[in-house]
This record gives C-alpha cells, structure tokens and sequence, in this order.
C-alpha cells in the first residue's frame, strides 16, 4: 500500500503551522493554546467562535494541511475522506456539557455543548467547510502506536474510492488527566493516491504489514514522520 | 478478494436476549420503549426510552460493564487471530456523569481505552483494539471496516462489539436540541415528531467464508458490498438531499456488483425526526426511482440504540434475509407519501437475495451495508 504526502498542517505548543512554510519542527511538548478563529482565517467566522476546544483545534490543524497541499478551496465536493485517533476525545467537552447538565434537573443543558460531545463532529465541520465527501471516523484505540493510523488510513485509500484522505490525530486537555503520547495538539497529513500535479510532494509512504517506510525509511511515529518530510522540503 | 459473511450473532435488547426471541417480538409489533425510570426525566421534553428490563450495575460502575458481561457469556469460543472492533459512541458515560455529580476528579478510567481494555478482556481477544466513532453509523462502519479487512486478506476473522445505553447525559442533549418525541417514536410517519432512545449491546463475528465453510461455522449472510460517505453539509442535520447517504449505498451497490432493482428490502435508519426520514426517503427515491423495494425501521421496537443501531439492525436484516419477511415498523401508522405501500405497520413479505442496511449520524456520516442472502 502507498500513498504520497501531499499536505501536513498542525496545531502545536507554538501555534498553527504548515510543512511549506514552517521554519522550525513542530512542537509538541509545553502548553498548548487553542487556536482563534484570526489564527485560521481572515473574515469573521461565526461557526468557529461556536466550536468547542476539541474541535477548533482538530479543524485548525485540517485547515493547515489543506492550505499546505494548496486544496483549501473548492468548487465540487471532493473524494478526500478523514481518519483521525484521539486518545481523550471530546471528554473535556463531556465535562463542561456535564456542568450544565448536572444542575437544575438539566434545564440548563447546553445544546451547543452536546452538539460537539462525539468525537467525529469537527470532521463533519471539516467536511461542510471543505467539501470533503470520504469517510470520517475517529478511532479510540488500545495496545497499538499513534501511528497507526496512517495504516488505516493506507488501507482506507487503497480500499475505497477516495482520491486522498486526511489522517492525524487531536488531542486537547483534559482535566487533570497526563498528557497522552505524542503530546497536545492535532497534525494532519494529506495522503493522496498520486503526487500532486502542482505543488511537489513531499514523498512516497509505504506500508508493509504495520511497518511505515517514508523514502524508504521507516517511520518511528508522527513526530518523526514530520521531521523527514520537513529534511526533504 | 475474499467473501465475507456474518457467522455468529449475540444480543442483548431492550426486547429481549435471544435473537430468535427478539425476532419474534418484532414480527408481533411489541415495543420496548416505555417510561423511563433510570433517572428524573421531568424537565426534560421527553419521558420514554427504551431500556433493558433488570440491567443494574454495582455501585461506581457503568451500565456498560453488565452489558458488555451479558452479551459475552452468550458468545462461544471465538476463532484465533479474531480481530476486535468497538462501536461506542459515548462508552461509559453514565459512570463520568456519576463522578461528575458527586464532585469526583476524573481519572483515566474515564479516557476511551480503559474500556476498549475491558472489552477486549472480556472477549478474551488482547490484539490491539480500535473503537470506531462515527456517530450513529459507528457499527455499520465499523462491520463495514471490518469486512474490508478480511476482503483483502488481512484477517479472516473480525469481532465487531457495538454497544450504548440510555444515559441522562445523552437524553438531556437530545432534549435540549428538541429531537426526542414526547410519546412514542413513528418512524417515516407522516406525524412524527422525533426519536426516543434506545440501548443495546450486540456482538457480531464476520469471517472469511473459506474458513467459516472449514469450520463448519454458522452463515447468516453473507456481507456483499460496503460504503461510507459524508455529507459536507452540517454538524448535526442530514443534508436535504441525501446526497451523502446517495453516495455510500452507491458505494455499496457497487461493491456488491449488483443494481439496485435487485435489492429486495431496505432496513432504514428511520430515527422518526422530521428531516432525517424525509432524507432518507429522498436518498431512496434517488436510488431507485419510483421502484422503492420494501421497507422498514426498528427504532420504534427498540428506540435509538446510537453506536449500537447498526448492529441490531444488521443482526436483524439478516434474519429478514433468511425468512424472506419484514418486521412491522413499529409507529409508522401513515407512513409518507412516497413510501406508502412500502412501509406500514405491518410485517411484509419480500422475495429476493440482497438487502440494503444503512444509517447515518452527526458529522454528516453515513454508512451502508448490503447482505446477502445464503441459500445452503
């Protein structure tokens, strides 16, 4: 299975970034400030202001990978389908519709809040901003790496009729809970079926069984992935 | 590729713990929505749910744990190298909501994979295990991601557990954004006003059909064709057109190298809100026109089982298949426009070897699934 890294955007300890025009690595150790709606995009932004931490920051780092692969905007909805795993999903979002919930016999329970209580609505944001017509799930997951997502997103392009698919993870805060692996933040890459006509891609990944090889060479996880990527630009 | 089929299916419903129990009560019209008991419903604008009759949990622990123990015990011993797969959509969210009330810290038993261990453990299966969220389509696109999986070769054997309760968490959402019926749920009636939840669990074991053949294990169907796709249109609301629900059963028709004047019978997601039905109905008429084959829902026998409908549905579907007979869609008194005739509240004969299953959740997903029909 293969597929060609077309795109990478991320939200991390310094901010929004993208691959293209990244001067340093992302990080993702330190405190992680969920983005704004002017970190992302230029005219006011209604939907945005509404979404919860969880998603703003799922749909900032979608955005950069769009805008890094030059496929933010659109006239026809588009095959490209998303594939993200998440270690605490929305559970701080869980928390705070809770509070509203909880008291006065639940009079006050937040629609807004519940509305983004299930982890896979910031890909449905991602999908009507973006036109992205593809399957879209968030994978919880026990006893495997991080990414091995990128596996299932390589069987997903290979498996169906999506031209790309967008894969990552997301991850915010919660309570006092540890930092899950990788850090705060989301990263997004663009995996398309072929290399983009325009922009140079950024190279070739390839799986086989549940070993990733990037250029032909393996890929210890996301950060490490990035790092090549960002060595080849 | 290889072929897929649904082997062994094991239950627990607000109707009962048998499939062969559950399809009777269905074929009779019966309903497990009721007035809901588990928690103070009064400020909420609905007061009926569809709850599992004497499913109580120790103190501090999830309903989801009784559940999950239920539906285990009623499964044989599973093939090596079986695979699993969750569909959840919230877990064990009542336990949270019970910290949450009490002033308790949440600790990381509240975090997804505690669960996924549990399940994993309780079906004896320790590979790494995957919880699909995709919303209300979480099963079918879990069983669809599934059968993906043995098609290619990867594994022969996928478990797929789907499972949610009826929580004030999600009643108390659902209520607030208006979508709960306050009286009993009609699905694609021309009257209805809104769903009523449900709860599940559902275990379902898909293999690759060479081996379930070798291992002279059970067929109920086999699993044809498989699709996903999105809406790109709203968080919450369908797209008026279906054109996401349109794409993933083309998806599946496809897949299953057929046309779709040969699906016999469509199992809907058929939640009793105002615009998913009518989007359904809609994605139908695009699909096959003015030849809309027989339909129905089983919402109103089971109310909403969120990450678990698909599960049920699909468990049920393939019976269906099997005796070539429709449960009545409970509620559906009269039924829309362009359904009349194929919908009621009657159980209806069909005639034929594919049947579509599909459901659709927030996020704009939809899945798809069709099965096929075995003749030994």
């Amino acid at each position: 299975m293969t597929g060609w890294i077309n795109g990478i955007g991320w939200v991390a300890a310094r901010g929004c970034g993208r691959g293209r025009t990244a001067e340093s690595l992302p990080v993702w150790n330190g405190s992680l400030t969920i983005p704004a709606r002017k970190d992302l995009f230029d005219q006011a932004d209604l939907r945005f202001g509404r979404l919860d931490a969880f998603s703003r920051t799922g749909l900032a780092g979608i955005t950069m990978c769009l805008r890094d692969a030059g496929r933010e905007e659109w006239q026809q909805k588009r095959s490209i389908g998303t594939i993200a795993v998440s270690s605490g999903g929305c559970l701080q979002t869980d928390l705070d519709y809770l509070v509203t919930m909880v008291g006065d016999g639940g009079k006050l329970a937040s629609p807004n809040l519940f509305a983004y209580t299930l982890p896979n609505c910031f890909l449905g944001e991602a999908a009507l901003r973006f036109g992205l017509t593809g399957n879209s799930v968030i994978l919880q997951q026990t006893g495997g790496r991080q990414h091995d997502v990128v596996c299932r997103a390589l069987e997903e392009l290979t498996w169906s009729a999506c031209e790309a698919m967008l894969v990552g993870f997301c991850d915010v805060p919660v309570a006092e809970l540890s930092c899950p692996e990788g850090g705060y933040g989301s990263l997004f890459l663009l995996l398309a079926n072929t290399p983009d006509a325009v922009l140079k891609s950024y190279g070739k990944l390839e799986r086989h069984d549940e070993t990733l090889l990037f250029n032909d060479r393996s890929v210890a996880g996301f950060a490490d992935l990035v790092g090549q990527c960002l060595k080849r630009r | 590729m290889k072929q897929v089929v649904l082997s062994r299916v094991a239950a627990v419903t607000p109707l009962g713990e048998e499939i062969d129990s559950l399809w009777q009560q269905l074929l009779a019209g019966r309903t497990g929505i009721a007035p809901i008991r588990r928690f103070d419903s009064r400020h909420y604008i609905s007061h009926y749910g569809a709850c599992i009759d004497g499913l109580t949990a120790a103190s501090g622990e999830s309903l989801m744990v009784p559940l999950l123990d239920q539906v285990a015990g009623k499964l044989a011993r599973l093939p090596e190298n079986c695979r699993l797969l969750v569909a959840t959509t919230k877990g064990e969210i009542d336990r949270l909501e019970a910290r949450c009330r009490a002033g308790k810290p949440v600790t990381a038993e509240a975090l997804p994979a505690a669960f996924l261990e549990r399940v994993a453990r309780r079906f004896g299966l320790l590979s790494p295990v995957v919880n699909i969220n995709a919303a209300c389509a979480s099963s079918t696109v879990a069983l669809a991601r599934g059968a993906a999986m043995i098609a290619a070769g990867q594994v022969s054997a996928v478990l797929v557990y789907a499972a949610d309760i009826v929580s004030e968490f999600v009643f108390s959402g659902f209520s607030a954004l208006q979508a709960l019926s306050p009286e009993f749920c009609r699905p694609f009636d021309q009257q209805r006003d809104g769903l009523n939840l449900g709860e599940a669990g559902v275990a379902l074991l898909l293999l690759d059909e060479e081996l379930a053949l070798r291992e002279q294990e059970p067929v109920l169907a086999r699993i044809a064709g498989w699709g996903a796709a999105n809406d790109a249109h709203h968080v919450t609301a369908p797209a008026r057109d279906g054109c996401g629900l349109v794409l993933a059963c083309q998806q599946a028709i496809a897949g299953a190298k057929i046309k779709p004047a040969q699906l016999c019978a469509i199992n809907a997601h058929g939640t009793g809100t105002v615009y998913n039905d009518a989007m359904e109905l809609t994605a139908f008429a695009a699909l096959f026109g003015r030849n809309l084959p027989p339909l129905h829902g089983l919402k109103g026998s089971l109310g909403h089982c969120l990450g678990a409908a698909g599960g049920i549905e699909v468990a049920i579907a393939a019976r269906a298949l099997q005796e070539q007979l429709l449960p009545p869609t409970v509620g559906c008194q009269h039924p829309e426009a362009t359904a009349v005739g194929r919908i009621g509240e009657q159980s209806q004969a069909i005639s034929g070897d594919y049947l579509l299953c599909c459901n659709s959740g927030f996020g704009g997903i939809n899945g798809a699934l069709i099965l096929q029909r075995i003749v030994s």
